[in-house]
C-alpha cells in the first residue's frame, strides 16, 4: 500500500485516510456477507463506486451501487437493482441515475464517443476502471475491467509511450466533471453547491490524478505490457497510486503534504456539523465560511503539490508537455 | 517574468518576491506592480516596521485586483512595543485572502493571543543573530503550543547556522507537514542579498523539497536567470524591470 509506504518515508501517520480505509473495509466486508444470500446471473458483478472505490468512506458515505452484466443483453436478470439497495440498504439513486441501476458492459464498452456516449455512460466506464469495488461477482467485475482496459489499449501500438486513447477519454471525463459542476450549479439552482465544490477540489481531482499517473507512467513499459500495469495500478485505490508517484518521483515531502491535505478534507466530510455546513453553503456565502476557507486552502495545496509533480519532475514534464495539451 | 527554467531553481514556478526587497515605503500599489515585475504567482507584503501595517491594511482593504495565487504578508519585526493581543487585532485586520502571516518566532512571548490566527500564522526560523527561533528544537515548543500554525523555511537563516545545511534537513524533517512558504535569498554581511551561484546550487537538494510551496525572494532575482546560459544556444528573456509606477 502506497499511503503506508509513504508515511514510512515520511513518519507522517494519515490518520483520516487510514480511518477511512478501516471503515471502507469494514463496510465493504459486512456489504459482501449481506450480498451473499443474493442470486446472481454468472455475468453479473454489484459494484460499489464513489467513496467506497476510493476506499475513502467517511460516516455519512452513500452506497452507490451498480448492477453489472456482462454477457448477452437480455430482458431477464438477477439480481434487480432494487434487491441490492433493498439488501444493501441505500438511498435512492441520484437525479442523473447514475446509480442505483443496471448496466451492460456491452454499452460501456462499445458506446464510445459520439452521440451515444451520453454522459452517463461515460461517468459509468470511467468509475468501473478508476473506482469501483465488487460487492459480489467479483469475476465479472474482473471481467469489465479488463474488457475496458483491452477497449483503450487495442489501438495502441507504441512502446515506452503513454495510451492516448485512454488519456484523452480520461481528460475529456475531468473536464466534463468541471463543466457538469457548472451545469449542476444552474440545474439545481445552486443547492449543494458547497460540497460539491470540496468533492472538485479533492475526491475528483484525486480521481483524474489518480487516473493521470499510471496513464503518464506507460511511457517505461512495452506496449504489450501496458494492460498488466495498469489493471493491477487501477485495482489500488487512488491514493495509493498518487502516492506511489510522489515516492517513484522522489517527492516524499510534497506527497507527505498533499496527503496531509487530503487527510483533512476526509476528517471535514466526517464531521456531521461541518459537513452540514458544507451542503447548506451557497456560493455567495462561501466567503463568510471558515469551512469553505479551509477547503480552499486545503485544496490549493492538494494541487500544489500535484502540480509540482507534474511539473516540476523533468520525467513527468516532459511527459506533460507532449501527450496533455494537445 | 521568470519566464524560462535557467536551472531548477530558477525553473520553479510558483515564485514571488517579497516587496521588502523591492522598495521600501508605503506606495503599496508602486510596491505591487514590482513585485508584479518577478512573478504573479506569489508575492509577500513586507510591512516589517508596525507602522507599515495601517497603510498595508487599507490598501488590502480596498480590494486591489491583485494577480496573485498565494498572497502573504510578513508581520512587523520592527516596532512592536504594542501589546501582544493588540498586535494580533492588527493583523486580524488583513483581509482573508492573505493566507499567509509570516511573523518572527522570537517576538512571541505568550503564544495564547495568537492561537486566532490558526493556519494563517506561520513561523520562520530564524538566523545566528536571534536568540531563539533557529532551531527545530528552538521552534517545537511554539507549535505545541499553536498546533494550526504554519512553517516557513529560511534557507539562507539556516545556512548562516549551519553551512552543511543538515539543520535545514532537520527542520524540513521535523515540521515538513507545517511547510507553507520558503524564503529564498542569500545573506551576506547580515542582509539578505542577491542568491549567489553557490548558495543556488548548496540550496538545491534542500529545496527540492519544497517544490510544492511558494519560494519568496527576499533579494532581488539573480540577473543569471534571465541571460543567456553559456552553450544554451538561445537568448532568454530579461527578468523584467518593475513596471512604473
Amino acid at each position: 500500500m502506497s499511503v503506508a509506504a509513504l508515511a514510512e518515508a515520511t513518519g507522517e501517520g494519515f490518520g483520516p485516510i487510514l480511518r477511512a480505509r478501516e471503515r471502507t473495509a469494514a463496510g465493504l466486508a459486512e456489504r459482501r456477507a449481506r450480498l451473499d444470500r443474493v442470486r446472481l446471473d454468472p455475468d453479473a458483478a454489484v459494484v460499489l463506486l464513489g467513496s467506497w472505490g476510493r476506499h475513502e468512506v467517511t460516516s455519512a458515505s452513500d452506497d452507490d451501487a451498480i448492477v453489472l452484466f456482462c454477457g448477452e443483453r437480455r430482458d431477464f436478470t438477477r439480481p434487480g437493482p432494487g434487491e441490492v439497495a433493498a439488501v444493501l440498504g441505500g438511498p435512492a439513486p441520484g437525479p442523473e441515475g447514475l446509480f442505483g441501476a443496471t448496466a451492460w458492459l456491452a454499452d460501456l464498452t462499445d458506446r464510445v464517443g459520439l452521440d451515444g456516449d451520453t454522459n452517463v455512460n461515460l461517468t459509468r466506464r470511467m468509475l468501473f476502471l478508476l473506482e469501483s469495488v465488487a460487492v459480489a461477482g467479483d469475476q465479472a467485475h474482473a471481467r469489465a475491467r479488463r474488457e475496458l482496459l483491452g477497449l483503450y489499449l487495442a489501438p495502441h501500438e507504441r512502446d515506452y509511450r503513454p495510451p492516448r486513447f485512454f488519456l484523452n477519454d480520461l481528460v475529456r471525463y475531468w473536464r466534463t466533471i468541471a463543466v457538469d459542476f457548472e451545469g449542476k450549479h444552474r440545474a439545481r439552482a445552486g443547492e449543494g453547491w458547497g460540497l460539491r465544490h470540496a468533492k472538485l477540489r479533492f475526491s475528483r481531482k484525486a480521481l483524474f490524478a489518480g487516473g493521470l499517473l499510471p496513464v503518464l507512467e506507460c511511457h517505461t513499459l512495452p506496449a504489450d505490457a501496458m494492460s498488466a500495469f495498469l489493471g493491477g495500478r487501477l485495482a489500488e485505490p487512488p491514493l495509493d497510486r498518487i502516492a506511489a508517484a510522489f515516492l517513484t518521483h522522489g517527492m516524499p515531502d510534497a506527497g507527505a503534504r498533499a496527503l496531509r491535505a487530503y487527510g483533512d478534507f476526509l476528517q471535514l466530510l466526517d464531521d456531521p456539523r461541518q459537513r452540514g455546513e458544507l451542503s447548506r453553503l451557497s456560493e455567495a456565502d462561501a466567503d463568510g465560511s471558515e469551512v469553505f476557507a479551509r477547503v480552499r486552502e486545503r485544496g490549493d495545496e492538494l494541487q500544489a503539490a500535484l502540480l509540482a509533480l507534474l511539473f516540476e519532475v523533468p520525467e513527468l514534464e516532459r511527459l506533460v508537455r507532449d501527450y496533455l495539451v494537445f | 517574468m521568470i519566464a524560462v527554467p535557467l536551472s531548477a531553481v530558477a525553473g520553479h514556478h510558483p515564485m514571488g518576491a517579497s516587496t521588502g526587497a523591492l522598495g521600501r515605503g508605503d506606495d503599496w500599489p508602486a510596491l505591487v506592480r514590482s513585485a508584479c515585475g518577478v512573478s504573479t504567482h506569489a508575492v509577500e507584503l513586507a510591512a516589517h516596521d508596525a507602522a507599515e501595517l495601517p497603510g498595508l491594511v487599507a490598501y488590502l482593504r480596498g480590494r486591489p485586483r491583485l494577480p496573485f495565487r498565494h498572497v502573504s504578508v510578513h508581520t512587523p519585526v520592527k516596532g512592536v512595543a504594542a501589546p501582544e493581543a493588540e498586535r494580533v487585532a492588527a493583523l486580524l485586520r488583513l483581509p482573508p485572502g492573505v493566507r499567509t502571516l509570516i511573523a518572527h518566532p522570537d517576538l512571541v512571548g505568550d503564544p495564547e493571543p495568537y492561537r486566532v490566527l490558526g493556519r494563517r500564522l506561520v513561523f520562520e526560523n530564524m538566523d545566528d543573530r536571534k536568540a531563539g527561533g533557529r532551531t527545530a528544537d528552538e521552534l517545537a515548543p511554539l507549535f505545541e503550543a499553536l498546533p494550526e500554525a504554519g512553517f516557513c523555511l529560511d534557507v539562507a537563516h539556516a545556512h548562516t547556522l549551519d553551512p552543511s545545511m543538515a539543520l535545514a534537513d532537520e527542520l524540513l524533517d521535523r515540521f515538513r507537514g507545517r511547510l507553507r512558504e520558503v524564503h529564498l535569498s542569500s545573506i551576506r554581511g547580515g542582509a539578505h542579498t542577491t542568491l549567489t551561484a553557490g548558495d543556488e546550487a548548496r540550496f538545491g537538494p534542500l529545496l527540492a523539497r519544497c517544490r510544492d510551496v511558494p519560494w519568496i525572494l527576499e533579494a532581488r532575482p539573480p540577473a543569471r536567470w534571465s541571460q543567456a546560459e553559456p552553450g544554451a544556444g538561445r537568448r532568454l528573456p530579461l527578468v523584467r524591470t518593475p513596471l512604473a509606477a
